[in-house]
């Protein structure tokens, strides 16, 4: 079921290649992507009857695989979706894909073949990461991920996209091989204590959990710097606003969906896992450098006139809460940093849509040339309006049930609690004045997000030079006139059929999410558990070993 | 009279007392004894949402008839009806709840304040239907002021509003009876959104716009404030489910074993949710969205910036009353009380010297909301609830009535543009209707303002020394207050209502003779004509013929194009002003009406009014602790040795009375109608216009806000902006380019070898070799 899961995009690959004629080509992509979400909707649905026990994410479910790849060094191809984070984050990437082909249907005229094509190996690799529990395998389609994206940026970006491809892939690229140097290092000693070498990453988890606290700290900074590059950690976002700015809508789309989240989910996986007593004694550093990206992203946000590289920005403000929750590293923070992974990934995903939209009609993301578009675009607006409340973190919408659980960790997180005796805290290193600085955040979330809605939806008409000229006979009936003779030929004023058909999953999602996330909740909430009991054993042991240890010599173990 | 008055003065003094009785009756219900609502209950939450979803519906299906509004108002008249049933049923019995499901709930252990829940469940005791009963009634009296005021609109904008409308209903349903505060929050921040809709939707306005994103990020600044209250309430009581946190309160003792009185929590979580509050009901620095807000259309100003949701900081903290109640020192009652002082007479300066008969009332609110305020923080309960009750009827008449000459004189605002407005065809039910409720914001004697205001000032003066920092003071700064209101509040009656008939149609002239004649163009299609000029050719032929819905007949061709009527000249004799229409006159008549009968509260019911029996049998009552203080006699304040409860009634209106007349002065007309003492002749001139060259520069440093916008704009916009454009540069030359820096050294190797596209993939191989390096480096150091 798995390889069925992850090899069918794979297999629509031939029929995109050696479909007859081109007007075929997005169908069979189209088909290809829809398997997928077909299998994970089965799967979904089904959970209770595959998924064994929901008390554990450790142990193996009916659906694992497990194929020898290389038996001389214990590589094997072991794929599985015993964690409810995996099954979160699999249902995104097999609801984006599909979308992502119907929204790119009259985006993408040229190369269609490339296009899709790649577009079908990226989803591959995408659903391969999240269901491989081998870290090689892991590995190789994180780094897999790569190349689809590089192409897509630089064949189908605008006009500076060739280097945004590269330092995208320049960029991330640098950073995973030092976190593979990680994972090599931990197989490594593995093998030298049992005289076996295995890099199933269970296994590696525990063999990890027991080296000292120093060595530790390096796996975890290795680890650390790779998928920090993904997520992105501030300051290492740089080569995202680039990006995001270049590469074509559906690009955009997966690089918010679902590529960031490869790094929090590494960092939640692997990193923490492999080497909690350092995240233990990092988490507050780290904290800060989230909250920094959330600060500074989100001031720069407001600075932005490229309506696009706004909203890429907001990306490393919103995954700065991400990685506040997780660090705060208790149940109320992880559970809110794996929900934000998958709310990001739908309503950032969709604010990359309506502007892709936008994009394809008028050829510009300057809010100084473009504006106001409420009143000739209204089904836009309408959603343009409620994917921006979304990402705002309104409560009602899927956003609020995210931040608020992550601020809710960062403030839980801390000794000032325990130390009082007080019911509502946990064990952490974080506090109330993390989550209150953080929240300003969420202040500025507001000033960026409703300067950006008031600009392009409201306010007078503005359309670039050139546009204004058409008669607009249809400015007020909504999205049955079309305009003869444009540019954009077969799109009408308003939103497509079509158009809606990507945005209204979305925003329905958006909305189930944020009044009834208890599905949600339910099915991470184990995964998230052993997380957290992981880092509070090492809490304990670690308290243990500063209570042993009268030369308390390690600075990393005193928190 | 005497005898009537002594008798008020007795029950105005019980009504304290009564609530000392009532803390003890209704201990076991606010201890955590709940029963079981009706499920029908629900209905009140749920209408509203189902008016919501069918607006949509409606829009979607392109509905170019008034039947969104007939469905809001009917789906909003029985949620009221709902409130109604439930309330007689609840009537004098404990607070019932209703669960319908977890809507964030989350576990990590089996100990206390280790579950988190907040459901979409809720409460109804005594003070959440004392808010619905007036939320929902007069919701459904403004939709259908709303139905014919938004009309020019029919069509997608019609459904918007309304859509925004009952949502803004569904989210002060779950704001008021929601059982948890994270379900509060949900409705703060939903109303919020309503508010920036509903603000916003002339959005092509750019004033629109931009006081829509000020109204959201203001009270933004403020939801923080209760966000970490809310997570505060978590971390020290392990629950924010009102009935729990009660009980705790209730016994005193902390789940870690320490006081509540001794604890930090006891003011901490207190002075958060107040943050919250000053947010939502402006005040302090708070208050600058609230006067923007006005950009509205004014049902919506009636409704929301009036009447409702502005006083959701009042209820935020009558909630939470119990825990502000458990500082012995009282510390945040006090900035509370304060608090609501300085804005109440700060806002009314400026009312003074404005022009904008909008804008007045909106200041207006502002400073009754520093009123009800300043109520809480001198622990009257009773009384910031009753003047919530009552100004909520008083102050939206005079919206309405506001909104009815806006309507009829093409948006004129300004008084000095208006005059005899009451004399005038068609305008004497809102002249009627201005001075009902003006007299009720004035405070004359016997009307509902009146007692509400009464209550509060009297017990501000007899609170004792020391319990609230400063009471007394507080006190005289409302009083003084008082008459300033009654001033400003006839100003604006005397110069537009009456006096002889004159009067300037506002810019939006054109705007109305468009959106009544040529039936097609609609004030958003205006809008866009003038937003910029690409005169594109209008489509007209929407299908709504002809027909003059409102009875007139101009001499307009109805065929004319809107291009034509842009060079309408506003002043010229063309103009009849246009008295409203049957739905809002019986919006105007019934909120009127009710208005007046708001004051009959003050009679029935026990002792206090029915005001204080609903309060006494909330958890807003007063703690039999502080209110034994309060109502004590050996340490009762005075009123220059008199009982403030007796004189206050003489007082506040000789104050009222002082304030009217020193209006009828400068402002009132010639004759009678300026009480004998005015001498105005026409709409622009006045006697106060002397005072305005005598006090210069004050007068105009108060027309303009005593400058407080633009103090924000240069100490925390404009620098803000700055930082984000440094930081930005920086993030672009700094860190990326540090970052490309190191990027040249593998590529700058890579073109050693080969150029071009090509050494991208060298310095993708280099990488590569470097990473093996560190792995091979790593492993090295690992082995020895």
């Amino acid at each position: 079921m798995l390889l069925a899961l992850i090899f069918s995009p794979l297999l629509a690959l031939l029929g995109v290649v050696f479909a007859p004629r081109k007007s075929q080509v997005k169908h069979i992509a189209l088909a290809g992507m829809l398997l997928p979400l077909a299998i994970v909707s089965y799967l979904l649905l089904n959970y209770s009857s595959w998924s064994g026990t929901t008390a554990s994410s450790g142990r193996a479910t009916e659906l694992a695989v497990s194929l020898n790849w290389f038996p001389d060094i214990g590589l094997k191809l072991v794929l599985d979706l015993n964690s409810g984070v995996s099954v979160a984050l699999v249902a995104l990437t097999a609801l984006l894909g599909p979308l992502c082909v119907i929204g790119s249907h009259t985006a993408i005229t040229t190369r269609v073949r490339t296009y899709y094509g790649w577009l079908l190996v990226l989803q591959s690799a995408m659903l391969g990461v999240f269901c491989a529990r081998d870290v090689i395998l892991f590995y190789i389609f994180f780094e897999f991920t790569l190349v689809p994206m590089f192409v897509l940026i630089s064949l189908y970006g605008s006009t500076n996209r060739k280097a945004a491809a590269i330092k995208f892939f320049l960029y991330t690229f640098t950073g995973s091989v030092i976190a593979l140097a990680g994972l090599v290092y931990v197989a490594f000693v593995n093998a030298k204590g049992t005289g076996e070498w295995t890099f199933a990453l269970d296994t590696l988890t525990q063999a990890s959990q027991r080296l000292p606290a120093g060595t530790q700290a390096w796996i975890f900074a290795a680890l650390l710097l790779g998928f920090a590059v993904k997520v992105p950690l501030f300051p290492l976002h740089t080569w995202l606003p680039l990006a995001h700015t270049e590469a074509p809508t559906a690009g955009s789309v997966i690089l918010a969906g679902v590529l960031l989240k490869l790094g929090t989910y590494g960092i939640l996986v692997v990193a923490i896992p492999f080497a909690p007593l350092a995240a233990i004694a990092f988490a507050p550093w780290l904290a800060v450098l989230s909250i920094c990206g959330i600060l500074i992203a989100g001031l720069i946000c407001w600075t932005q006139t490229d309506i696009k590289k706004l909203v890429a920005y907001s990306s490393v403000a919103h995954l700065g809460f991400c990685m506040l929750g997780m660090f705060a590293m208790n149940v109320a923070g992880v559970q809110g940093s794996v929900l934000y992974m998958i709310n990001h990934g739908l309503s950032t995903g969709a604010l990359f849509f309506c502007i892709g939209m936008m994009y394809e009609r008028y050829h510009t993301r300057s809010l100084k040339e473009v504006g106001g578009l409420a009143a000739k675009m209204p089904i836009w607006a309408c959603f343009m309006v409620f994917f921006a409340m979304a990402s705002v973190g309104l409560p009602g919408l899927n956003g609020f049930i995210s931040e608020f659980l992550c601020v809710m960790g960062a403030f839980q997180a801390g000794d000032l609690w325990a130390a009082q005796g007080l019911p509502g805290g946990t064990a952490g290193n974080l506090g109330p004045y993390f989550a209150a600085v953080a929240g300003t955040g969420m202040i500025i979330a507001a000033i960026y997000t409703l300067y950006m809605v008031g600009a392009i939806c409201f306010g007078p008409l503005k359309e670039p030079a050139g546009h204004a000229d058409h008669g607009h006979g249809s400015a007020h009936g909504g999205g049955h006139g079309s305009h003869a003779g444009d540019d954009h030929g077969s799109l009408p004023t308003d939103l497509s059929a079509r158009e809606i058909g990507v945005l209204l999953p979305l925003a329905a999602l958006c909305l189930f999410l944020g009044l009834r996330p208890a599905p949600l909740m339910n099915l991470v909430d184990p995964a998230v558990k052993d997380t957290v009991a992981i880092v509070e054993k090492a809490r304990t042991q670690a308290k243990a070993t500063a209570a042993a240890a009268d030369d308390n010599t390690s600075a990393l173990t005193a928190r | 009279m005497l005898h009537l008055l002594e008798l008020l003065g007795s029950s105005a003094l019980a009504t304290t007392l009564a609530s000392t009785d009532a803390a003890l009756a209704s201990a076991p219900a606010a201890g955590g004894g709940v029963i079981a609502a009706p499920m029908w209950a629900s209905l009140i939450v749920a209408l509203p949402l189902l008016g919501a979803v069918l607006s949509t519906l409606m829009a979607v299906m392109g509905v170019r008839t008034k039947l969104p509004a007939l469905m809001t108002v009917g789906l909003l008249a029985a949620s009221f009806v709902t409130t109604l049933a439930l309330f007689l049923q609840l009537q004098g019995g404990p607070a019932a709840g209703l669960k319908l499901y977890d809507w964030i709930s989350l576990s990590w252990g089996s100990g206390a304040g280790q579950t988190f829940t907040a459901s979409f469940g809720f409460d109804f005791d005594h003070l959440t239907l004392l808010w619905m009963l007036f939320v929902t009634g007069l919701s459904a009296i403004i939709a259908l002021y709303a139905s014919e005021y938004m009309s020019h609109d029919v069509g997608p904008g019609y459904c918007r509003f309304f859509f925004a409308f009952n949502l803004f209903v569904f989210s002060m349903a779950c704001l008021v009876m929601g059982d948890n505060l994270l379900l509060l929050f949900l409705g703060w921040e939903g109303v919020g959104l309503c508010s920036y809709l509903l603000i916003g939707y002339f959005y092509r306005k750019p004033a629109a716009v931009a006081a829509a994103k000020k109204a959201f990020i203001v009270n933004r600044i403020g939801d923080l404030g209760l966000l970490l209250g809310i997570l505060s309430t978590f971390a020290v009581f392990g629950t924010i489910e009102y009935t729990k946190i009660f009980a705790i309160i209730e016994s005193g003792v902390l789940p870690n074993g320490q006081k509540l009185a001794e604890h930090w929590a006891n003011w901490v979580i207190p002075a958060l949710l107040t943050c919250g509050a000053f947010g939502k009901s402006a005040q302090l620095f708070f208050y600058v969205w609230l006067p923007d807000a006005m950009e509205g259309p004014t049902p919506v100003s009636a409704l929301i910036h009036a009447a409702t949701m502005v006083t959701a900081g009042v209820f935020l903290i009558a909630r939470m009353y119990p825990l502000f109640v458990s500082d012995p020192h009282l510390i945040v009652l006090s900035v509370v009380a304060w608090a609501g002082a300085i804005t109440a007479i700060w806002a009314a300066t400026i009312e003074m010297a404005i022009f904008d008969i909008k804008r007045v009332m909106g200041y207006s609110t502002i400073s009754q909301l520093g009123f009800m305020f300043a109520g809480l923080g001198i622990l009257s309960p009773v009384g910031a609830s009753f003047h919530t009750f009552t100004h909520a009827f008083f102050k939206a008449t005079l919206f309405l009535g506001v909104g009815a000459v806006m309507h009829g004189f093409g948006g004129q605002l300004d008084l000095r543009r208006l005059s005899g407005v009451a004399w005038m065809r068609g305008f004497g039910l809102v002249g009627i209707a201005m001075l009902i409720g003006s007299i009720n914001l004035s405070g004359v004697p016997f009307t509902a303002g009146y007692f509400s205001k009464d209550i509060i000032l009297a017990d501000a003066f007899a609170l004792p020394h020391g319990q609230i920092w400063g009471s007394t003071a507080v006190a005289w700064i409302l009083l003084i207050t008082a008459g300033m209101t009654a001033y400003y509040t006839f100003r604006t009656y005397f110069r537009v209502y009456a006096g002889p008939k004159e009067f300037v149609p506002g810019d939006d002239a054109e705007l109305l003779e468009l959106g009544r004649h040529p039936k097609g163009v609609s004030i958003e299609e205006w809008h866009k004509q003038h937003g910029h000029g690409h005169g594109h050719g209008h489509s007209h032929g929407h299908g709504h013929g002809h027909d003059h819905g409102h009875g007139h007949d101009h001499g307009h061709g109805a065929d004319k194009t809107a291009t034509q009527r842009v060079d309408f000249d506003p002043t010229t004799e063309e103009f009849d002003p246009h008295p409203p229409g049957a739905a809002m006159k019986i919006a105007i008549a019934v909120a009127m009406v009710l208005a007046i009968a708001a004051a009959s509260l003050y009679f029935i019911g026990p002792k206090g009014g029915w005001v204080a029996g609903m309060i006494a049998q909330s958890s807003a009552a007063l703690p039999e602790s502080v209110a034994t203080h309060a109502g004590g006699d050996h340490a009762h304040g005075t009123f220059f040795g008199f009982d403030p409860h007796k004189v206050m009634y003489y007082v506040s209106a000789i104050v009222g009375f002082i304030g009217i007349l020193i209006a009828a002065v400068l402002h009132g007309p010639r004759g009678w109608q300026g009480l004998f003492v005015g001498s105005r002749t026409q709409a622009e001139k006045s006697r106060a216009d002397a005072f305005v060259t005598l006090f210069g520069p004050i007068t105009t440093a108060a027309r303009n806000k005593w400058y407080v916008d633009e103090i924000y704009d240069w100490t925390i916009r404009t620098p803000l902006l700055v930082l984000g454009h440094i930081l930005h540069f920086a993030d672009k030359l700094g860190v990326d380019g540090l970052v490309n820096l190191a990027g040249q050294i593998p590529r700058g190797l890579g073109r050693a070898f080969q150029t071009g596209q090509r050494g991208v993939l060298n310095g993708y191989a280099l990488s590569m070799a470097a990473g093996i390096a560190v792995l091979a480096m790593i492993a090295l150091l690992a082995s020895t």
